[in-house]
């Protein structure tokens, strides 16, 4: 990558004590679809806000093309974007709407009606063109507000949360959509929600922001398959975090303690540690019920048959409750219910090793 | 609901005959003083031995009656465009300022609500005796601006509160200057706000009189001092007719009022 389209360096934000960005560093190329995805208060939403001009850093600096942002008002940034609360203008129509940004503009009036319409199109809202924003459901709204957010062919989309007011049903409806929108327009976007799920489907890159920082870069997978930091892993999907003693490090490899004195060997280490106290994370999907006569002893606490997977809570000898997923595929016999002893087994590979800090 | 009228039973009879004497207690003077005002006797006989249009024809031809009338409506409409336009640009500051002092600024705005009118009439004479304006056009909407611009400040900051900053934001977004934005969307999105505020604004200096009495000038007098100073020379039939055309300007105003409410529901 020789340059990037846009470009955060370094990116600091104080708010008298509070510090809400602490050093964001980021490339996207043109295109591509990031979503920022945090917690509450990790900042995700002020660097987007930063990106779009309502913030202004308190260092840093916000490149698009290799050329400064951070002069330039939000309504020459030349940036579309669709917020958390409903933003249509109350007093104009569904097309006068999606319209405004070209009036604004003095774009010539032939030019506006075929815009509108093609935007129209893009959002399958054509029927709705002459209601208010009061006659629409929210989802309808979102979609109109994409609209007049693309409507003026913007370098940036932004969306805010754009999802979170509206059922699971519906949100899953618009996620598909606003990737067809996406793939349609080739606009580069950038998505902040904190709803993993949500960014898994969108993405094509996630960035995990936790206590005004970037936590992880990297796709959906990567998250999932090789987190960064114990935070990351417990932040994408599901995870079961044990406090270990590595013992001994062979090449990378170590034999762990277990808080009930069974030993693990062949646990990667990931270069994180010699040896000492530390945590393995292991997803709940890895983790197998078996009645051998190694591994993890402990007792069922919880049993749910959830269609397509068998979730069971297993209360561990020091006390500790362990999830464990099975996929239905891999049910043997009759499942474990709940005050049956069993035991966890797990392939070490599987196991991720964190330093607490 | 848990007070469902049509559960009432007999209790429904008195709710309606206590609705029926408030409403006879707030009408019976004003239709007393409408009356009087076709009261053939001009002595405001009643009940009146007969009835006459003669006294609004007096009314309507006497210049100093409609020069008081126009006095009226001019400090009214000056007041009206100055405390909305006033009122509007306080109510940004409030709202979407970011400054220390804004709770308090907002209660200061408030005050001349508080105050005695007659506290703020004789503090604005002598104050305006100082600056040479006492008895002037501009004196008199200055005053009147003074005791019209909170009810302006509470109605359009209370819309400015309900309408959320991101329309503004998304107005931006699309292009539009900070100004361009709060012309183009926030004005209309707070059209109720600003026409509350122009009809409080109004109303406030149309019935005026205590701080009007210092304001007033022989040669300029809104409608209510020059009823007083009427009424203190003696008891004309004149009196009830202006009073009547009051109650009937302000009745239209309010209609108009409620025509608009019921248009931008909508």
């Amino acid at each position: 990558m020789t340059q990037a389209f846009l470009e955060l360096r370094n990116i600091r934000k104080n708010f008298d004590s509070f510090t809400a960005i602490d050093g964001v560093s980021l490339q996207i190329p043109r295109g591509e679809f990031v979503t920022f995805l945090g917690p509450s208060g990790s900042g995700k939403s002020t660097t987007l806000y930063v990106v779009a001009g309502f913030i202004e850093p308190s260092a840093g600096e916000v490149l698009l093309n290799g050329r400064s942002l951070l002069g330039v008002p939000p309504n020459h940034r030349d940036i579309g974007m669709v917020f958390q609360r409903y933003t249509l203008f109350p007093h104009l129509t569904v097309a006068e709407n999606i319209a405004f940004p070209l009036r604004v503009r003095r774009r010539p009036k032939a030019e506006i009606a075929a815009k509108v319409d093609e935007m129209l199109r893009l959002v399958h809202l054509s029927a709705m063109r002459d209601r208010k924003p009061a006659q629409l459901s929210g989802g309808q709204q979102q979609r109109v507000a994409l609209a007049r957010a693309l409507a003026y062919d913007p370098q940036i989309l932004l969306m805010d949360e754009p999802l979170s007011a509206l059922d699971k049903k519906l949100r899953e409806d618009l996620q598909s959509e606003i990737k067809r929108i996406h793939a349609e327009t080739g606009v580069t976007v950038i998505y902040v929600t904190h709803d993993q799920e949500e960014a898994l489907r969108l993405s094509d890159r996630i960035v995990l922001f936790n206590h005004g920082g970037i936590e992880q870069i990297g796709t959906g997978e990567d998250l999932y398959q090789r987190p960064a930091s114990a935070f990351a892993a417990g932040f994408i999907g599901n995870s079961n975090f044990i406090d270990i003693e590595v013992l001994e490090n062979r090449n990378n490899i170590g034999d762990v303690r277990c808080p009930d004195g069974s030993t693990l060997s062949g646990v990667p280490l990931m270069g994180r540690t010699q040896t000492g106290k530390a945590q393995i994370m292991l997803r709940p999907e890895h983790i197998r019920l078996t009645a051998e006569a190694e591994g993890i002893g402990g007792h069922v606490t919880d049993a749910a048959f959830l269609g397509d997977v068998m979730a069971h809570t297993v209360l561990t000898g020091w006390g500790q409750e362990i999830m464990v997923r099975t996929p239905r595929q891999m049910f043997m016999g009759p499942p474990a219910g709940v005050g049956d002893a069993v035991r966890l087994g797990f392939a070490p590979a599987d196991a991720f090793l964190f330093v607490p800090h | 609901m848990l007070m469902d009228f049509a559960r009432l039973g007999w209790m429904r009879w008195l709710l309606c005959a206590t609705a029926g004497a408030c409403t006879l207690f707030l009408l019976a003077p004003l239709v007393l003083l409408i009356a009087l005002s076709f009261d053939s006797s001009p002595w405001l006989q009643f009940p009146p031995p007969g009835w006459t249009l003669q006294w609004y024809a007096q009314v309507f031809h006497d210049p100093d009656w409609l020069a008081s009338f126009i006095t009226s409506l001019e400090v009214g409409s000056c007041v009206t465009v100055l405390s909305v336009l006033l009122g509007l640009l306080c109510g940004f500051a409030i709202t979407r300022g970011q400054f220390r002092g804004r709770e308090i600024l907002r209660g200061f705005f408030l005050t001349p609500m508080i105050l005695p009118s007659i506290v703020l009439g004789i503090a604005l004479y002598s104050a305006f005796l100082w600056l040479h304006i006492a008895g002037s056009f501009a004196g008199f909407v200055i005053a009147h601006l003074v005791l019209a611009l909170p009810f302006s400040v509470v109605a359009i900051t209370g819309a400015l509160e309900q309408t959320d900053k991101s329309l503004e934001d998304a107005a931006m977004l699309c292009g539009a200057g900070l100004w361009e934005a709060r012309v183009r969307v926030i004005l209309p999105a707070i059209r109720h706000g600003l026409f509350g505020a122009a009809l409080f604004s109004f109303l406030t200096s149309w019935d005026e009189v205590v701080v009007a009495i210092f304001m007033a000038s022989p040669t300029l007098q809104t409608l209510p001092v020059r009823m007083l100073g009427e009424l203190r020379q003696d008891l004309s039939p004149d009196i009830a007719v202006v009073s009547s055309l009051l109650v009937l300007a302000t009745a239209l105003l309010m209609g108009l009022a409620a025509l608009f409410q019921k248009e931008s529901a909508r």
